[in-house]
């Protein structure tokens, strides 16, 4: 049902050329997206969790970047072959993307008005008047009062979180398909990230515009996603729906990952259960499961060939030859 | 874990009492000026970014501070060590006054004293070996036989977590959370009573964040230390507080034992924070209120007659405008006229 899917991206590999050695940064991603659905990639620094998003939007300079193999399908158009014509008329239009940082994602040199009109005049073929009107018309979508002359000012004459929302109306003004973005509310103060999480997800319904979302913060894929990938080494760890994979998680590093996060809504007498050691060095992946050396979990076979797919009741998967439930069962059961 | 906890208010009413309170930190402003407009305009305003703050830690004890970028807590933090100037306002240590020392006169009490930074990289000399970036505080104190201090490193070392064969490398060799470790060894070289944490695991990845936490929470264990932890994550400090300040454009507007403050916010702006904070747990999200605050965080440059809240305050009247509010209460305190209502 290839009509279904709004975006397939199969067997995608990165891989940066560095004075370390290769840095195999992606290692077989495949995940599909549909319309109008939220999908959420968790992932710590350097698990990939980025450079996957880059890929697609055929943003990894090359050199350094390489990447050998894998396809990203837009309806069924590969983004990978495509050429760059091709792509500055998806990017923007079709696929736009939001980041963490708006002040530096912002052009200090130009008026917002300048930045906003920019991406309907090109990819709509508004003229000037009506790209203002459109312009004016976004920002007051997102939230910003008194718009008509707001536009007019530059990036610094706004807050971060306004910054941000000047970042949300710019990438939704051509009603794009599908919305990347990248840690939208870690630089941000937590009310203002209710504001703005709230905010993408009245925009979502408006225009049933498809999210992925991307994040280290746990809080907030519980708060915006219906499903979740988990990255961990450059590959998915673990993928399912948010109910499932907060209560029933089946990889060791999900599990690892919720126990070890704080909650401010549950009282800690005891100490938080931690993964011990470092992330994997991706310039020197171990032969089998990148999580081996940290696993409570692990056997002889981890060490010897990367665990495959295995299927979750409910949907989805997880990558680990060991099934975690079963101990935790064994031990709820003395 | 200690219990001079439970007793933050034991020592409010007589701090001159035979123990005075390890920090006890009075009416703290500063104010930073700033000039408006043009670079030869005249005008000048101030930046009230800390106004009138005070509060108590006792041996042992952690105090968490939480709030928003702006709302004063890190310019706090660097004010009690004196890496700004306080404007006005009281700091003891222990008793004896240390925000009017001199520099030279102030070394002496930062033994005592010492902090720990946000960036493990930007904290760390890039050009020391992590031995000598361990042992140079010992030096300047002249702690320990000259012979002693290579081997007191390695020990500090393994007491954080670190393998002690790496006294030779340099920072860059390390990972974040390791570097953060060699920060809580250099601070720990001086044995001192009281630690300030500014935001020490917000650059760190999760599950490592996890790591440090309880290192921290084990240190304060073995070796008896306080801390101010400095933090804009409500999880992170309820985790580690023994209590906790809610800072808010440079005041205190709410401190209570750290279950109380949770459970039992008074505050508007604590309700507030705490209903935007999110929850790993999708179910919870689904059933939470939100109180959802007009507008943002408005500049510290700005001077308000009365509650400084007032403007976003889903609760607030005429009469909020009038007076600023101060801390009442016994242990559970709050700025606020209208949260005994």
């Amino acid at each position: 049902m290839p009509d279904e899917k709004l975006l397939q991206v199969e067997d995608l590999q990165v891989e940066f050329r560095t004075d370390e050695g290769v840095v195999q940064a992606v290692n077989g991603v495949s995940f599909d997206l549909a319309p109008g659905e939220t999908l959420g990639i968790v992932g710590e620094s350097g698990s990939g969790k980025s450079v996957t998003n880059l890929a697609i939007l055929g943003l990894i300079p090359q050199p350094p970047g390489r990447i050998p193999s894998g396809r990203a399908l837009y309806r069924g158009e590969d983004l990978l072959t495509a050429n760059t014509g091709r792509l500055s008329q998806i990017r923007g239009r079709r696929i736009a993307m939001i980041f963490q940082d708006p002040m530096t994602a912002l052009n200090p040199f130009l008026t917002v008005e300048e930045q906003l009109t920019e991406v309907t005049r090109l990819h709509l073929g508004h003229t000037h008047d009506e790209a203002i009107a459109h312009a004016i018309n976004m920002l007051e979508q997102v939230g910003i009062t008194g718009a008509d002359k707001r536009i007019f000012d530059y990036p610094h004459q706004f807050s971060g979180g306004m910054r941000q929302r000047v970042m949300i109306a710019m990438a939704l003004s051509c009603n794009p398909d599908i919305l990347i973005a990248d840690e939208p509310s870690t630089a941000l103060d937590v009310t203002i990230q209710a504001q703005i999480l709230d905010l993408m997800k009245q925009l979502q319904q408006d225009h049933g515009t498809a999210i992925i979302m991307i994040t280290h913060d746990l809080g907030v894929i519980a708060n915006i996603c219906h499903r979740v990938l988990v990255m961990y080494g450059g590959r998915i760890v673990e993928r399912a729906d948010i109910d499932s994979l907060f209560a029933n998680p089946r990889h060791p590093y999900t599990l690892g990952l919720l126990d070890s996060v704080p909650r401010w809504d549950a009282d800690h007498s005891a100490k938080l259960r931690v993964i011990p050691g470092q992330p994997p060095d991706l310039a020197k992946l171990p032969p089998g499961c990148a999580f081996y050396a940290r696993c409570a979990y692990h056997e002889d076979r981890c060490k010897l060939s990367v665990p495959p797919a295995f299927e979750r009741p409910g949907g989805g998967d997880f990558a680990c030859f060991v099934d975690v439930d079963a101990p935790i069962m064994a031990k709820e059961a003395k | 874990m200690s219990s001079t906890a439970a007793t933050p208010g034991a020592n409010r009413s007589g701090t001159r009492a035979a123990t005075p309170p390890l920090l006890d930190v009075r009416n703290l402003s500063v104010h930073f000026p700033f000039r408006r407009g043009g670079l030869f305009s005249a005008q000048h305003g101030f930046i009230r970014a800390v106004d009138g703050v005070s509060f108590q830690v006792a041996e042992g004890e952690t105090l968490g501070i939480v709030g928003e970028s702006g709302c004063g807590k890190s310019t706090t933090a660097r004010a009690i060590v004196k890496l700004v100037r306080p404007t006005s306002g009281e700091v003891y240590l222990e008793g004896q006054r240390i925000d009017r020392l001199s520099d030279r006169e102030m070394l002496p009490y930062r033994q005592n004293i010492q902090m720990i930074f946000q960036d493990p990289f930007a904290s760390l000399n890039p050009r020391m070996t992590v031995g000598k970036i361990i042992t140079e505080p010992m030096n300047i104190f002249k702690l320990y036989e000259r012979s002693q201090r290579k081997l007191e490193a390695m020990r500090l070392m393994d007491l954080v977590g670190l393998n002690p064969r790496f006294l030779n490398r340099y920072p860059h060799e390390f990972s974040g959370g390791q570097r953060q470790r060699i920060g809580i060894a250099r601070a720990l070289a001086v044995q001192p009573k009281l630690i300030i944490c500014d935001e020490p695991v917000s650059a760190l990845d999760v599950s490592i964040q996890a790591q440090v936490i309880n290192l921290l929470v084990e240190l304060q264990a073995k070796l008896g230390l306080a801390y101010v932890f400095i933090a804009h994550d409500l999880a992170v400090v309820r985790h580690i507080a023994h209590r906790v300040g809610v800072m808010y454009l440079g005041r205190l507007v709410e401190t209570a034992p750290k279950a109380e403050l949770y459970a039992n916010p008074r505050h508007p702006y604590t309700q507030a924070l705490l209903s935007a904070a999110p929850i790993p747990d999708p179910v919870a999200e689904r059933q939470r209120k939100r109180i959802e605050l007009q507008g943002e965080v408005p500049s510290p440059e700005k001077i308000y007659g009365g509650c400084s809240f007032a403007d976003r305050c889903p609760i607030a009247e005429e009469s909020c405008r009038g007076a600023q509010p101060v801390l009442e209460g016994a242990v559970h305190q709050a700025a606020c006229f209208k949260a005994g209502l």
